[in-house]
């Protein structure tokens, strides 16, 4: 449709002057040939009327009415002959042959008929008949002058028009025939050399399309005898370059992008590294955090004067902000390690509230904060373990950073009820908003770049997001600087069902349960081994160290079997704790009850020490937890039960 | 100087002027027209007058037709005056004329109208040569050519009627009759003409400018042809027009006998000659004569004429 104009205007451009030619040419042939046919008309008319003068000569002379008549006759059969009228000298006919119009013969000569006539498509002509003269300029014949000649007579023709009418009538089909046949010709060479602009031009255009649809392959349609050949050349020319361009484009942006995955890369690998770096820096800590944190508790035992113990209080608090620290990054690398296993149940709300209630009393009654758990009916469906990590993590980081008001937990049903959305709220001092997308990075922690200890490591909400992840849950923050934060996390509502709850493990504190306790001891770090010693053997507890696996075999064939074996896992030897466990039970042939230490977060040491249904605690442990699990172990001995399938990872 | 050129010129146009006076012509030629024959005429006459007379001055000739006719230009010295045709003699009549004229190519019965018309003042003595061609001769040329001719039809005009009676008469010396038709009055040359042409066998055209002119000739002859009668003009242009014979007088026949007329004056002669012309011509038009089957010879026909003139 776009080449509808520019075809309609070559067209009219090439035929304007063929129709202007051919209709010139028309015009002049026609008024030629008419012009002509009249000329011819009113020639041969004329010369009829001569003839007949001439003719009529003697028969007027002679007076003979029969000659004239005959001859009137004759001539009047000649085309387009009216009438014809012979007169005398003195007006009176003679000869008359067709239909007269005229009475008299002065009529017939005046203007005004001959007009009429002429309006009426007839010519008139008339003639005056003179004798026919003879030079006879001789003496002989006497004086000549004074002799008028008389007229002999008069001749009057009427010649009809009708004939040339008709002829200029065809000669004018004629002409607009051949003008139009001209005109027909003239347009179809108009149109064929039309195409013959237009044809190039929509080639080009094809062309032009083709490299803006992105086919940049030189046209195959260019011939050489093509009027636009140069142009559709350089324009094959113009997509060639394109071609090299954007190939070379393509190859620049590979290269660009190749370079990027190498920068990503090393990105990827900087962040492995840091990662490697962190756990084995994690992993080497907690050994002498774990050999710290015995010492220090067995210090604690000590009889102490009251700047001492204050040192050893001070000492104690900073073992166990470092043993926070190494939990944090333990639980961030084993999140790392995908080492979490989520365990999917439904599971009471109200239950999971009150642990978490239960945990941080202590600290908001210490800082005089309201800590508000609505009780809830609701059971959702999630890892509960998991979820209450989460929870009590988010509620204790409002307790932390609430200096005064209410912290609250709670629960209400959304999404028709579908969803559950648990609420952690505190009134404390809010996150402005440029920070709330950055407070769940590692290690970050709002107005704290002094990383003051005593506020946290900045794991906490790292750790939650993750979980949450993990989970399949999502969790959002709404906070404002001044009012308050509340984190909500939305998970699956599950219907409540008929609960037996377990039960509790109420550990009695009475510290005698471990008086006389005997225990192997397998580790082969020294200070641990003697940290782990001296805690156990102050807590009554009859201890035997083994610093490798020989000894341990030593110690159990020497003395009695011992009630709980507690074994680091690395050994520095091909056996591990576990193998001496094993060992160990084999040899008294009992299931003695074991716990394992370890300071990796290897996936697969979780699953053996689980199919070995046996207690994994991680390093540092921290002596009330051990000493809560040993009292436990004891209990379980003493009820001659099977040993615990608890398992406690989650540990704090 | 100045005065030897002054003497010189004066002299030189006195002696022009003696030589003028001295060689005044003695003939006088005047031409009415200046047509070929007027002027044939003319030079004829001047031949024969140099070759009669050498030492003499040659003869002043006047056309009318260029000028006007001068009395005293003309006739100064002058002792004869020739005019040619009948305009030429009425105009040389106007004037104060006491030499002799010779007048030719002039008919005899213009010349007689002439004559009676002109100014009785006019002392000269007019001789002349006709045009016309005595009926005698014209007659005897019938008889030569057309020896069946019996009834001769002529046409008279009002000039030419009065010849009637003498053609009449020369006519019935051979034993013919005159069949004779008049033009003028209410009658049209045509039915004249018709009334003639009926029973006659011959046509003979007299010299009448009334009947016979350049508008009405070829229609007579037309109307003479289709009654298959012949025609015996008096002029060869009649002969080309159509007509079958003429007889007539050349213009160099008639000035050699103007001449001679003029050359008797010029010798002292005063009497007074009026002639027919004495040479003469048949013309004929052997084209009608093959049409009107009739074996004739102009030759022969002009020396059998001559010869019986001759002969009484």
């Amino acid at each position: 449709m776009r080449f509808q104009g520019i075809r309609f205007r070559m067209l009219l451009a090439a035929i304007t002057p063929v129709f202007l030619v051919v209709l010139a040419l028309m015009a002049v042939f026609w008024t030629t040939r008419v012009s002509d046919l009249d000329s011819a008309h009113t020639t041969r008319a004329r010369l009829i009327v001569q003839q007949l003068a001439r003719a009529s000569e003697y028969g007027l002379f002679s007076g003979n009415a029969a000659s004239l008549q005959a001859i009137a006759n004759g001539l009047k059969t000649e085309p387009d002959v009216r009438s014809i009228a012979i007169f005398n000298g003195n007006g009176q006919v003679l000869a008359k042959a067709g239909e007269t119009r005229y009475a008299e013969l002065p009529e017939a000569m005046g203007a005004n008929y001959i007009a009429r006539q002429k309006r009426l498509g007839v010519d008139v002509f008339w003639e005056r008949v003179w004798p026919s003269n003879v030079a006879l300029d001789d003496f002989y014949s006497g004086p000549t002058q004074g002799l008028n000649s008389n007229v002999l007579g008069y001749v009057v023709l009427e010649v009809s028009r009708d004939r040339l009418d008709q002829s200029g009538q065809e000669t004018l089909l004629v002409a607009l025939g051949i003008g139009l046949v001209g005109l027909m010709l003239g347009g179809w060479l108009a149109s064929r050399l039309g195409e013959g602009v237009i044809g190039p031009v929509m080639r080009v255009s094809r062309a032009i399309e083709r490299i803006g649809e992105g086919d940049l392959n030189p046209s195959s349609e260019a011939l050489p005898s093509d009027p636009l050949f140069d142009l559709q050349t350089r324009l094959n020319q113009m997509a060639q370059r394109l071609a090299w361009g954007r190939e070379e484009l393509e190859y620049r942006v590979e290269v660009a992008t190749r370079e990027l995955r190498l920068k990503k890369e090393e990105a990827e690998s900087a962040t492995l590294a840091k990662s490697r770096f962190l756990a084995a820096a994690s992993h080497d800590l907690r050994q002498p955090t774990h050999a710290l944190g015995m010492f220090v508790a067995r210090l604690g035992q000590l009889p102490l004067d009251i700047s001492a113990r204050q040192v050893v209080d001070s000492l104690e608090a900073s073992v166990s902000s470092m043993q926070d620290l190494l939990d944090g990054l333990l639980d961030v690398s084993r999140l790392d390690a995908g080492a979490v296993q989520v365990h999917r149940t439904e599971a009471p709300l109200d239950k999971l509230f009150q642990a978490v209630h239960k945990a941080l009393i202590p600290l908001a009654s210490s800082k005089g904060l309201r800590l508000r758990i609505r009780p809830t009916q609701e059971w959702f469906l999630s890892d509960p373990v998991l979820l209450q990590r989460v929870v009590m993590n988010l509620a204790n980081n409002a307790v932390r950073y609430t200096e005064q008001g209410t912290v609250l937990v709670a629960c209400r049903v959304i999404d028709g009820g579908s969803s559950l959305r648990i609420d952690v709220a505190d009134s404390g001092i809010g996150i402005s908003p440029e920070h709330q997308q950055e407070i769940f990075r590692e290690f970050y922690q709002v107005g704290n770049s002094g990383r003051d200890r005593t506020q946290g490591l900045g794991l906490g909400l790292n750790i939650v997001e993750r979980t949450v992840k993990l989970l399949g849950h999502s969790i959002s923050l709404r906070s404002d600087l001044g009012c308050g934060t509340r984190f909500s996390i939305v998970l699956p509502r599950a219907l409540p069902q008929e609960f037996s709850a377990p039960a509790p493990l109420t550990l009695s504190a009475q510290g005698g349960e471990l008086e006389g306790m005997r225990i192997l001891i397998v580790e082969d770090d020294g200070f641990a081994l003697e940290a782990l010693q001296s805690l156990l053997q102050s807590w009554g507890c009859v201890v035997n160290a083994a610093a490798n696996v020989q000894q341990a075999l030593d110690f159990v064939n020497a003395y009695p079997a011992p009630d709980l074996v507690l074994s680091d896992f690395r050994l520095g030897e091909d056996r591990n704790g576990m193998d001496v466990i094993d060992m160990v039970r084999a040899h008294s042939r009992r299931p003695i009850a074991a716990c394992l230490m370890s300071g990796d977060t290897d996936a697969n040491l979780l699953h053996a020490a689980k199919a070995r249904n046996l207690t994994l605690l991680h390093k540092p442990v921290r002596p009330a937890k051990l000493r809560s699990l040993m009292r436990r172990l004891a209990i379980s001995n003493a009820s001659d039960a099977e040993a615990s399938t608890q398992e406690l990872v989650a540990g704090r | 100087m100045g005065l030897r050129a002054i003497h010189f010129i004066v002299g030189w146009v006195l002696s022009i002027s003696v030589f003028a006076q001295v060689q005044a012509a003695d003939l006088v030629i005047v031409s009415s027209e200046k047509t070929a024959g007027h002027v044939e005429t003319a030079q004829t006459v001047a031949l024969e007058f140099t070759r009669a007379y050498p030492e003499r001055a040659q003869p002043s000739i006047t056309y009318l037709s260029d000028s006007r006719l001068q009395e005293a230009e003309l006739l100064q010295g002058a002792r004869v005056v020739m005019t040619l045709g009948s305009d030429a003699l009425a105009s040389v009549l106007a004037l104060d004329v006491r030499i002799p004229v010779v007048a030719s190519l002039i008919p005899r019965a213009g010349m007689e109208r002439i004559l009676r018309e002109a100014p009785s003042k006019s002392q000269a003595s007019v001789s002349a040569v006709y045009l016309d061609q005595p009926f005698s001769r014209q007659v005897e040329l019938m008889r030569l050519a057309l020896p069946n001719t019996r009834r001769v039809g002529v046409l008279f005009g009002s000039e030419s009627s009065q010849q009637s009676p003498t053609l009449q008469s020369a006519l019935q010396l051979k034993g013919m009759e005159l069949v004779s038709g008049y033009i003028g009055g209410s009658g049209t040359l045509f039915s004249a003409l018709k009334a003639v042409l009926d029973d006659t066998d011959v046509l003979l055209a007299v010299p009448d400018s009334k009947v016979y002119n350049g508008s009405t000739i070829s229609n007579v002859l037309l109307a003479t042809y289709r009654a298959r009668v012949p025609v015996i003009a008096f002029s060869p242009a009649y002969v080309r027009a159509g007509a079958l014979m003429s007889l007539h007088s050349t213009p160099r026949q008639i000035g050699i006998q103007a001449f001679a007329i003029a050359k008797t004056h010029l010798t002292g002669n005063t009497g007074i000659s009026l002639q027919y012309p004495t040479d003469f011509t048949v013309v004929l038009n052997e084209q009608v004569a093959r049409s009107l089957d009739l074996v004739l010879d102009e030759r022969s026909l002009t020396e059998r004429l001559k010869r019986s003139e001759r002969r009484p």
